[in-house]
């Protein structure tokens, strides 16, 4: 473990005495352009990157908001100055471990990971990177467990009934999703590995996609639809009233597991807005006053 | 039975023709569309199919349970043939008189017809009726006339016929050229010409010359429900120009990717599929003609985003639907990187009735520019909401006060909002219009799918601008920065607006973000996201000026700028408000006038709805302050 020290010039001694030293952490933009300002002002500058690389973000951006500018064109200056800055002392591949102290002189404690790579040779060819076997592979996590339970095997059945090919992914999603009410964590695992596909990217589709639910829900789901002629016909004001009687927000689900309330941006039957669908079932025309018998239809019924 | 030649399916119609005998009487109920079926009009079709059989007309009568026919304020509606008399709103306890007096006596039923909300008059004739009178139903016409599940009624009516003609006389060539010169633009919104991009599909290198199709019908933007209609009601439409153009381009595959949110519209189009499969109309070798062209369904997962192209293929692919930048278009690489040609459910039902009719009869309709007929969704503040299809070139004055009434409760007209999300409002001052791809896109909005919302003095602008960004926010992909944070950045804005905290140098700044927008965005969707927000600041400035200065929405929509009071003079005391009142806010004894608790008031309004009196007004929070 490295030890950088922010208080270098001894101030432990003296006590009163301001270091005049910064330490700056993440190497972004933001982290860059701060470092760059202090240290032209004379400070000598800690910035402290947990990758290996200065840059974050903007460096791997083709266009930066608002004014299409060249990302690489703004940043890339940047990154040199830095490096070559005499104020500047990089600490990449590191992690801030501690702050002690107080302002004008902390003590920090930063930990610098091993490189594996003598950085005063290292030209940055990036042979040894393609040279690596073991990068390109992608690597599928196995099942948490193996467990022949009930879940599983639902799935696989759905996995199965749409072939095992990685396009039918969001199918066999809608139809999991179907099954069980929402999509729990150890049915993406199994999708994942039976279809081959990274864990990543079932997880990147399960949570994008507004038909899936990654927690469980309600036996009763209600929907409230909010396309533009519900809402001009008031469907906020139905909205805010079942959020109020059921006391949860829009994607919450009641704590006795009765109802989940769910916004839908229009179910197509504009004539009869506001709607309201409560487990596939339309109320047309609805007000604010026709919510709570609509809930006590529904609350002693069974899951459907 | 496979047809196993044009001939067979000519033969086909005249056997089914010939069958249906002539006595002409017939029932058409709208039963199998969703918001019918939202109505009752299940339980209508069985009290008449129990009627006609216990009256022993079910011989003579022949009753037919159509899908969408349009008119979705007055529905279930039942037409009366040959007489075309219009019932509306139909009901189980009706159904007995209208065979009796109807069916079997020839008499009108007086409460039952539609009345005119201008004249007050009642008019039996369904032709006669404003609402259909001034329509063109070309693509919406053979909803009456056909079951949706009932692919004989499709060929009896002249349907697949335009697909046995391509495959036995025409060439690939000819029939683009025949698309392309009827001036088909795509019904989705944006309006690229059909024709070329058949062609463009046809004529891209593909590397094992495989070529596919896709029906869009990823009908995202709220208040537009035309291909929802068109599925549930005649998929078959649908399905034969899929045909047409998978000949056309050389595709043995297709897809239609549906919303989720439309079961009725999957299983229609499944079993038309199924019973297409079955006529030898799709599959292989269609009509021993030697082409071959089979369709897949593929459901969305709620993904707005997805009705774009490229995203649209990428979900099809089955990974998450984000769209890519198009320098080179999905005609020439698409789906899995060949050349996919991609139109709209209405532009795919449209192609049969050019090739039927023939290229210059469609260019005859319409302007210069835009050709043949458009089918809008009239909802919101409007008389008689439903589904309207009319030759481009009406006015959208014709559009909502001929056709769809006008406004109810004779409130003022304010603005229309055409094109969705991506679309803008229109104010009154431009209702002489005429709609058409360009000028719409000129005055600030755009064709979009067809969605057309009526706003009247109630609806807030600065509130229908939030809304739509509110929107877009949650189906912003994430994908491009402009998108992702303009949207974000302009949503705060708008927000603070609405709470009553507007800032002087907020409009533009909106304004700039939005340009911004348009120059930086990755797809249609963050190009045009800006649009709502634009073309309201252009047409309703003072209204965001008076949000802004005055904290005064006028509208009496944006809750942080006005308090529920009770007015003294009009309150009788009746206690109907402070039964209705869920957080108990109101106090007053009967028969006394009654006072808002300001402090325990959650604004719900349920007040204001339940008196009868009037009494309940909105004042303005500065106002009520003092």
């Amino acid at each position: 473990m490295a030890e950088a020290r922010a208080d270098k010039t001894g101030a432990e001694k003296t006590g009163a005495e301001k270091t005049g030293a910064v330490l700056v952490v993440g190497a972004g933009i933001a982290g860059i352009q701060a470092s760059l300002d202090l240290a032209n002002s004379g400070y000598k500058v800690y910035l402290v990157e947990q990758s290996p690389t200065i840059g974050g973000t903007m460096a791997q951006l083709d266009k930066t908001f608002p004014t299409n500018d060249c990302s690489m064109c703004i940043v890339s200056p940047k990154l040199v100055e830095c490096a070559r800055h005499p104020n500047i002392e990089l600490l990449t591949y590191a992690d801030v471990q501690s702050v002690e102290g107080e302002a004008g002189r902390f003590r920090v404690s930063v930990r610098k990971k091993a490189r594996s790579v003598d950085a005063s040779k290292c030209t940055g060819c990036g042979a040894c990177q393609s040279a690596c076997p073991v990068r390109s592979t992608v690597r599928v996590p196995e099942p948490p467990e193996d467990a022949e339970d009930d879940r599983t095997r639902t799935v696989d059945a759905i996995i199965d009934s749409h072939g095992k090919n990685r396009e039918a992914m969001i199918t066999v999603l809608q139809d999991a999703n179907k099954a069980f009410s929402y999509l729990p964590e150890e049915v993406l695992h199994r999708i994942s590995s039976r279809l081959g596909v990274p864990f990543a990217e079932v997880y990147g589709a399960a949570s994008f996609y507004k038909a899936f639910s990654l927690e469980p829900r309600g036996a009763h789901v209600i929907q409230v639809c909010m396309g533009t002629a519900c809402h001009v016909r008031g469907a906020q004001r139905i909205l805010e009233e079942l959020e109020r009687r059921l006391e949860v927000t829009s994607g919450g689900t009641t704590r006795d597991r009765q109802f989940t309330l769910e916004t839908v941006n229009c179910l197509g039957a504009c004539a009869l807005g506001p709607i309201v669908a409560v487990d596939g079932e339309f109320h047309g025309n609805m007000t604010a006053a026709k919510v709570p018998s609509i809930l006590q239809r529904y609350a002693g019924r069974a899951a459907s | 039975m496979r047809l196993r030649s044009p001939g067979d399916l000519a033969a086909l119609r005249d056997k089914l023709l010939s069958e249906r005998g002539s006595t002409g009487r017939e029932i058409i109920i709208s039963t199998d569309s969703t918001c019918c079926i939202l109505r009752g009009s299940l339980g209508v079709a069985d009290a008449f199919k129990e009627e006609l059989a216990r009256e022993g007309l079910a011989a003579d009568v022949r009753l037919r349970l159509a899908g969408c026919l349009g008119f979705c304020e007055i529905e279930p509606m039942v037409v009366i043939l040959p007489q075309k008399i219009l019932y509306q709103k139909v009901t189980t306890e009706d159904v007995k008189e209208v065979v009796e007096e109807t069916i079997e006596r020839g008499e009108v039923i007086e409460r039952l017809l539609y009345s005119d909300p201008a004249t007050g008059q009642t008019i039996p004739d369904i032709e006669k009726v404003p609402f259909y009178q001034k329509q063109m139903r070309l693509v919406l016409g053979p909803n009456e006339r056909i079951e949706p599940t009932r692919i004989e009624d499709s060929i009896a009516d002249g349907g697949w016929s335009a697909l046995a003609r391509v495959l036995s006389a025409m060439t690939p060539e000819q029939v683009i050229a025949e698309v392309t010169g009827s001036g088909l633009r795509g019904r989705g919104g944006a309006g690229f010409a059909t024709g070329k991009k058949w062609q463009t599909t046809r004529t891209a290198e593909s590397e094992d010359g495989v070529r596919y199709v896709i029906c869009n019908a990823d009908e995202g933007d709220p208040g537009a429900y035309m291909d929802r209609a068109v599925l549930e009601a005649n998929p078959h439409a649908v399905l034969e120009g899929m045909a047409i153009g998978s000949f056309a381009i050389g595709a043995r595959e297709g897809f239609i990717y549906v919303r989720t949110e439309y079961p009725l519209a999957v299983q229609h189009l499944k079993t038309a599929i199924s019973q297409a499969e079955a006529l030898g109309l799709l599959g292989e070798n269609i009509l021993g003609t030697g082409h071959s062209f089979s369709v897949k369904i593929v459901r969305g997962a709620g993904a707005f985003v997805c009705g774009e192209s490229t995203a649209l293929m990428a979900s099809l692919e089955g990974r998450v639907g984000r769209p890519r930048a198009k320098y080179v278009h999905t005609s020439e690489k698409g789906y899995h990187d060949r050349p996919t040609n991609l139109n709209n459910v209405e532009t795919w039902a449209t192609v049969p009735l050019i090739i039927n009719r023939g290229a210059a009869w469609f260019a005859g309709i319409g302007t210069d520019r835009s050709k043949g007929t458009k089918i809008f969704s009239l909802v919101g503040k409007i008389n008689n909401t439903g589904l309207v299809e009319v030759p481009m070139g009406i006015t959208l004055r014709d559009i909502i006060f001929t056709i769809g009434g006008g406004i109810p409760k004779g409130k003022a007209f304010k603005a229309v909002q055409t094109g969705g999300p991506s679309g803008g409002c229109i104010p009154e001052s431009m209702l002489d219009l005429p709609v058409d791809y360009e000028e719409l896109a000129k005055a600030g909005s755009m064709m979009g799918s067809g969605g057309m919302i009526v706003m009247d003095e109630d609806t807030c602008m600065v509130d229908v601008a939030r809304y739509f960004l509110a929107f877009l926010k949650d189906e912003s992909c994430g994908k491009c920065v402009p998108c992702r944070e303009g949207i974000k950045q302009m949503l705060a804005i708008l927000e603070r607006i609405c709470r009553g905290e507007g800032r002087e140098e907020d409009i533009g700044t909106l304004e700039d973000i939005g340009r911004y927008q348009v120059d930086t965005a990755l797809c249609a969707l963050g190009q045009s996201a800006a649009n709502p927000v634009l073309s309201t600041i252009r047409y309703f400035r003072s209204e965001y000026e008076r949000h802004i200065r005055e904290k005064h929405c006028a509208a009496g929509v944006c809750k942080a700028l006005f308090r529920y009071r009770i007015d003294p003079e009009a309150c009788n005391g009746c206690m109907a408000c402070a039964k209705q009142c869920p957080s108990s806010a109101i106090t007053g004894e009967r028969k006394k006038p009654h006072e808002i608790r300001q402090e325990a008031c959650i604004m719900c309004g349920a007040c204001q709805d339940s008196c009868r009196f009037d009494a309940v007004r909105k004042v303005r929070t500065v106002e009520a302050a003092v």
